[in-house]
């Protein structure tokens, strides 16, 4: 089984969950946090944002230019991935920089923590 | 790929921001956390505080600049000339694929590489 963490942008969470649950994963963890990229963006440009943008608000009190940004971890069935990562990346595709990131990481291990078992029969099914 | 997750004073950040970024890891992502350690919490007095407020650092880099990135944060994050309790953890945990959203591109060491260059 493996873990895809995706960082995503505040305002595709919506996009992203109905996604997720049109390619069959139901499951999902999602928490807020901050971030930078590569420093791609360009932040001259947001400074005209003050007209009512949320992200743009947000971040320019933060030092070191820090963005809000949305955190969904899915711990799924290998088979799952691809199809989850094409449904990430389909809702979030806006072609800017800031569209977030997608990593997978391996899970050696889940439990049901209610029935105690253990394996594959705890993710969604296939 | 590796991902390096470190766990540092709150009021560790900015330095260690920007250090990564003058080490030429410019993107991170930072979340709030609370924990305790191996010290069971801090007790003053009749009371126990075990769940301290730190700052979780999440950086995905090739497996060659994992190094760098360690000592980087090492360095930056703890307090005094040896250390003390509660500086932190870093823990590193193997990234099978990478992604960027906008591109759509699968990254690879190379890709990453070069975009730090520019």
């Amino acid at each position: 089984m493996k873990e895809v963490l995706a960082v995503v942008r505040m305002n595709k969470i919506n996009e992203t969950k109905k996604a997720l649950s049109a390619a069959g994963i139901g499951s999902m963890n999602a928490r807020e946090c901050l971030g930078r990229g590569k420093g791609l963006v360009d932040f001259k440009m947001l400074a005209g944002a003050e007209k009512g943008y949320e992200e743009a608000i947000a971040q320019l009190g933060q030092s070191h230019r820090l963005v809000p940004k949305r955190m969904i971890s899915i711990v799924m069935q290998d088979g799952l991935v691809d199809r989850a990562v094409e449904a990430i990346m389909q809702a979030n595709r806006t072609g800017k920089a800031g569209d977030g990131k997608i990593f997978v990481l391996p899970v050696t291990e889940a439990y049901r923590v209610r029935t105690g078992e253990e394996g594959d029969s705890v993710l969604d099914v296939l | 790929m590796v991902m390096v997750r470190s766990i540092i004073r709150p009021e560790k950040v900015d330095a260690v921001l920007a250090a990564l970024m003058d080490a030429g890891f410019p993107a991170v992502t930072k979340v709030t956390v609370v924990g305790r350690g191996k010290q069971r919490g801090i007790k003053i007095g009749e009371i126990t505080y075990d769940e301290i407020p730190k700052e979780m650092l999440i950086t995905v880099v090739p497996d060659r600049d994992k190094d760098l990135l360690v000592k980087t944060v090492m360095k930056v994050a703890r307090t005094g000339e040896k250390g003390s309790f509660g500086d932190g953890k870093i823990f590193v945990s193997p990234v099978l694929e990478v992604y960027t959203v906008s591109s759509g591109v699968k990254e690879t060491p190379e890709t990453e590489a070069k975009a730090v260059a520019v």
